[in-house]
């Protein structure tokens, strides 16, 4: 294991709920892995699978849903659509020679913040573990 | 239509969709609240049935809205003191308590609260935690501004006058120890009172063991103690430092007492248990209850999946007659089940449901605002009416658990009701 | 026009630049493409903050703003406001959080630095690519149909009629009043009270404001949120049809009950003197209660729960008319035995107790039972049961009255599809959200009340009544605009296959076919821009304004860089 590696993680992180429990991690000084960017959607049905792909393609080495908890969801079904779809991408995965592990849906809410320290520091590790994207090199930003 | 101005009384679930709902009429909302933050009961609760939703994500958009929200005064650490005058005009006073930290420049960063030498119980937590004299409750309070304790803050109460730990910490010149309590005069064409509920206090029924020492809970010591945001941060962990493992929960303590059913606990106790289930899936949980009050089309099935779920409900034939006691150091339950055989439980946890009761405050706001009580000590509502939402006063409307205990969407469903009736009377229209 | 992106790094005080190192973020981003100013500022959301900010966008003429502070949920709505005052659309924003999720949760200030400068950048990027939005306004109609003249029909129409507004009350029956017709009494100790119900009938055939349509039935709804198409005919008037507009609809259609047959265990239809609370409620009217044989009964039965195991709900109601009846009976026949076989007491209402205390007082038996069992023995009713102590015991009687399950009307899945609104699993309406919503549905301007939603009380639906009448009071206000959400979905015809996936993935109704076309619609006006359609559309026919793929992109890019 490379011991510089410093994973790049996207994550997409619903409004009402897991972007309220970052907002709370942080409001609580929980510390967390430098190696994840937030990008923020209104619902997790939102991330369609052109961005999660998209995001692999470009040499992301992670990828993270996190939306509200079953039942929660603030538009009262986008989650489970989230879900359905992460199903179908984890064998997309497959197909592409990716680690389906490098994909990861969340149910975080927004009193969770400890909950999303955790689960974003355990993706971190999970994905050092696994290592670099073999699409890295595709990287030409 | 013309402008009105509208006083809302508590701002738990119903003051806040009251406020909401009136200011999209167009109407200006002074919206009183005796706490330093909005949100009342339903914010302690980590998740609610039967759908077992994240109470915070639920209301937290909520809270958002009326605080950005422009035509909605919010006075906190208030409480009406004077009403006079009818429908259309009231004049109203309102004492404010100086909170001592400017909302306006206060950013929330906390960083006031660690240098604050005093520690006190947190109420907020019932107790379970500490606070210091200047804080918020709970991570995640709204609004997120602390407030400070003029009691117990050395520099105010005098017996230090020169400690200014805060105000040395904050960077955003927020504390100010020179503001004083202020009585505002309002003038407002109607009164909506939301100002909730209280729950017994478990210390006057001796049969529960309850102390405050031992792993006896009340109900809402068990919402905190499970909280995310709460004291243990969501963690397990009872007063001798054990984990649950054996949990007795009791329902309708006080409920002959007081003459009536609480309307909530037996759901939010099967709520307990599925959580309870859900943390520590060897546990075992037995509710010990009387008639199990289950109401309405979705709740039955959460009380069936608790069933699948191997938590044992026990009906017992005297609810009255249960008691909790502590024997060779551990906690027995004692009660009688429907053969009439005397049993005993022993748990390392036991949870008690109490009676809801009017809140601290309703006699004498009953009095201010000249309404009458019921029997039961809450709110009377107009007795020639089909719906509790209107009062023997023209212009004053009850809303929520004010008028006697309910759950969350028949205290909203109350709140919007109230609504529709200052909007109508804001027309000079009064049906019935 | 060349763009002009200002860039403004919030210190809060020191909250973020003891964490962040702010000169080198400033430096890092000042070169990037369109970034025409790129400063720190010590508090932005403080008035002062505020006016600086506001003076500087008119004097740099700033095309775009990033601002890089604290969480969107805390002061986004605070800089759209500046914005709107230095004249900037506010969606030409993008507010950056560089607090919560970067200098507070990342200790170490180099890290934190690097990824305030990826938001930064990602902030910059994405907000190139943002679109002024404009609010819309919607012209709309105050007017409100009511569907079902029960008690809680009658009480929206009574709410809401007004000189400003019409209210089209439609009954398939010949009479308003609903199931209270049926009801020789209501319940005392709840205030209820049949000459209040004709009251209010009679209110609302004395209001100007409220058109009444008996023997009616709806047959088309269209439209939306302050612009719906009613058709409607009469059933008796040889089909005679009507049209009329309205901006909201209140379904108010009750309920129906279990059929205690469909239990043979009950005896119902089988076993001579076995009634259902209905027939029970007509014996009262008339004033006489007696048998099949003419005589009064000795002693009565009342069997709680009949269905409840079947349709897997409590219907809250049936206990307390139980005891009703019980205490009419004694009241009635004082000599008379009544026993009420119960599972649950449900009484959560704050009078309940006392009116089953009462009822105990007066010689009422209440038994705990379940696994109730109506045979016909000798020409008496014999009610077998399993008692609280498990044991099996009978009880013979001369009359049993059964309380069946609230059940949904069966006009429920009829117009549940005309109005494609959900139904739960227990077939009654679905809220818009059990909890904080709960007589809105999915479709907005579509309010349901009353025993449509489930069973309830008389004081029940007519709160839900009011509340429907005080969310539409309050939101369609006769001369006033609606103003719908701007960040909504929006379909690019040239990519829709026609597949219509994002018709079945759109909780609120808000996407229609167009056949003609072969493509699918969306309502922009009622659309809450959730994004659940984009997600799902295989063409990627579907963008939500303000969160577009190549908004979402630019900052996925950024992350990655």
């Amino acid at each position: 294991m490379d011991k510089d590696f410093k994973p790049n993680i996207v994550g997409f992180l619903c409004n009402w709920c897991s972007y309220a429990g970052a907002d709370l991690a942080g409001s609580n000084k929980l510390e967390i892995k430098p190696f994840l960017s937030v990008v923020k959607v209104m619902c997790s049905s939102r991330v369609n699978s052109n961005l999660v792909l998209t995001s692999f393609l470009w040499g992301a080495d992670g990828v993270l849903i996190a939306g509200c908890h079953p039942g929660d969801c603030h538009y009262e079904k986008g989650n489970y659509y989230a879900r359905r779809r992460f199903a179908l991408l984890k064998k997309i995965m497959e197909s592409l020679n990716l680690e389906p592990q490098r994909l990861q849906l969340s149910w975080v809410s927004a009193s969770e913040g400890k909950r999303y320290a955790e689960v974003v520091n355990k993706f971190a590790e999970d994905i050092t573990k696994i290592g670099p994207s073999p699409f890295r090199k595709n990287q030409n930003l | 239509m013309k402008k009105q101005n509208v006083l809302i009384i508590g701002a738990g679930v119903a003051g806040m969709e009251a406020s909401q709902l009136l200011t999209e009429a167009g109407h200006k909302v002074y919206l009183v609240e005796k706490e330093s933050l909005i949100g009342g009961q339903t914010i302690k609760f980590e998740e609610v049935y039967p759908n077992m939703e994240c109470s915070t994500c639920m209301v937290s958009p909520k809270q958002q809205e009326i605080l950005q929200n422009e035509n909605i005064e919010l006075l906190l650490l208030s409480e009406v003191k004077e009403v006079n005058g009818t429908a259309g005009e009231f004049k109203v006073k309102v004492k404010k308590k100086a909170s001592y930290v400017s909302l306006a420049n206060c950013i929330g960063c906390g960083a006031c609260y660690e240098p604050c030498p005093v520690s006190l119980d947190n109420n907020f937590e019932e107790g379970l935690s500490k606070m210091k004299a200047i804080a918020v409750p709970c991570a995640g309070a709204l609004p997120n501004v602390p407030a400070i304790d003029a009691e117990n803050c050395l520099h105010l109460n005098g017996k230090k006058k020169e400690c200014q730990a805060c105000k040395e910490a904050c960077m955003f010149d927020a504390i100010d120890f020179s503001e004083k309590d202020e009585t505002l005069d309002l003038e407002v064409s109607a009164i909506i009172v939301a100002t909730g509920f209280d729950m017994l206090d478990l210390k006057k029924l001796s049969q529960y063991g309850y102390n405050q020492k031992d792993n006896v809970y009340t109900a809402l010591e068990f919402e905190r103690l499970y909280a995310e945001n709460g004291p243990t941060e969501g963690k397990l962990i009872l007063r001798d430092g054990e984990t649950p493992k054996t949990i007795g929960i009791i329902h309708c303590a006080g409920r002959e007492e007081q003459g009536y059913c609480s309307a909530v606990c037996c759901m939010y106790s099967t709520k307990f248990s599925h959580f309870l289930k859900h943390k520590v899936p060897e546990a075992k949980i037995k509710e010990f209850h009387s008639d199990l009050c289950i109401p309405g089309k979705s709740h039955q099935k959460f009380y069936q999946e608790a069933l699948k779920k191997e938590i044992e409900f026990i009906r017992c034939r005297n609810i009255q007659d249960i008691s909790v006691e502590k024997k060779n150091g551990s906690l027995q339950v004692n009660y009688q089940n429907g053969n009439i055989e005397k049993n005993t439980f022993k748990a390392n946890m036991i949870i008690v449901a109490p009676a809801m009761l009017p809140g601290k405050d309703t006699k004498n706001l009953a009095e201010t605002l000249g309404l009458s009580l019921d029997e039961k000590g809450f709110f009377a509502t107009k007795s020639n009416e089909l719906s509790p939402i209107a009062t023997d006063v023209e212009g004053i409307f009850v809303a929520g658990c004010a008028e006697g205990p309910k759950d969350i969407p028949d205290s909203i469903a109350q709140a919007e009701a109230a609504v529709g009736k200052v909007v109508n009377l804001s027309q000079g229209k009064i049906n019935e | 026009m060349s763009k002009k992106i200002g860039v403004y790094i919030c210190e809060c005080g020191t909250n973020i630049s003891d964490r962040i190192d702010i000169d080198s973020l400033i430096e890092e981003i000042s070169s990037l493409e369109d970034v025409g100013v790129a400063k720190k500022y010590g508090l932005l959301c403080s008035p002062a903050g505020k006016k600086y900010l506001a003076e500087d966008i008119k004097k740099e003429e700033l095309t775009h703003l990033v601002i890089g502070a604290c969480s969107p949920r805390e002061h986004e709505q605070t800089f759209m406001k500046v914005c709107l005052e230095a004249g900037l659309n506010p969606y030409l924003f993008q507010m950056v959080n560089i607090r919560e999720q970067c200098a507070w949760m990342i200790s170490d200030k180099e890290a934190a630095t690097r990824l305030a400068i990826k938001y930064i950048r990602a902030g910059i990027k994405r907000v190139a690519l943002h679109k002024s939005l404009e609010k819309i306004e919607l012209e709309s109609n105050p007017d409100v149909l009511v569907i079902g003249g029960g008690i809680a029909g009658i009480e929206a129409s009574l709410s809401l009629a007004g000189p400003e507004r019409k209210i089209y009350l439609v009954e398939k029956t010949d009479a308003l009043g609903g199931m209270t017709n049926k009801f020789a009494q209501l319940l005392p100790h709840q205030g209820a009270n049949l000459s209040i119900v004709k009251d209010k009938i009679e209110q609302v055939n004395n209001n100007e404001h409220i058109e009444v349509f008996t023997s009616t039935a709806v047959e088309d709804i269209h439209g939306f949120l302050g612009n719906f198409e009613i058709s409607v005919t009469n059933q008796e008037k040889d089909s005679e049809k009507k049209e009329f507009k309205a901006g909201a609809v209140v379904v108010a259609i009750g309920f129906g009950l279990y059929d205690p047959k469909e239990t043979p265990a009950f005896g119902y239809g089988d076993v001579e003197n076995v009634i259902n609370a209905l027939e029970f409620e007509t014996m009262i009217s008339s004033g006489k209660i007696v048998l099949k044989n003419g005589k009064p009964p000795a002693s009565v039965a009342l069997i709680h729960c009949v269905g409840r195991k079947e349709k897997g709900y409590c219907s809250k109601t049936c206990c307390l008319y139980s005891i009703k009846f019980a205490r009419y009976l004694k009241d009635k026949l004082p000599n008379v035995d009544v026993s009420e076989f119960y599972q649950d007491l449900c009484l959560p209402d704050k009078s309940d107790q006392n009116y089953f205390e009462e009822a105990k007082k007066k010689g009422i038996h209440f038994i705990q039972s379940d696994e109730i069992e109506i045979k016909d023995i000798n020409d008496r009713i014999k009610v077998k049961y399993k008692s609280a102590e498990g044991k099996k015991e009978e009880l013979s009687v001369d009359m049993a009255i059964l309380a069946p399950a609230m059940v949904p009307s069966q006009d429920t899945p009829k117009m549940a599809e005309m109005l494609n609104l959900p139904l739960d699993e227990t077939g009654f309406f679905k809220e818009a959200h059990e909890m904080l919503n709960p007589v809105a549905t999915p479709i907005e301007g579509v309010f349901v009340v009353g025993c449509a939603l489930g069973p309830k009380n008389i004081p029940d639906s007519i709160v839900q009544s009011q509340a429907a009448a005080g969310k539409i009071l309050s939101t369609l206000i006769p001369g006033k605009k609606l103003e719908p959400e701007v960040k909504t979905a929006e379909i690019r015809e040239e990519f829709c296959t026609g597949c219509q996936t994002c018709l079945s993935v759109c909780f609120y109704g808000v996407i229609s076919f167009d056949e003609h076309k072969g493509i699918s619609i969306v309502n922009e006006a009622i659309c809450r821009g959730c994004g659940s359609c984009v997600g799902s559309c295989p063409s990627g026919a579907i963008k939500i304004k303000h969160f577009t793929y190549p908004q979402l992109y630019r900052e996925v890019l950024e992350a990655l860089r």
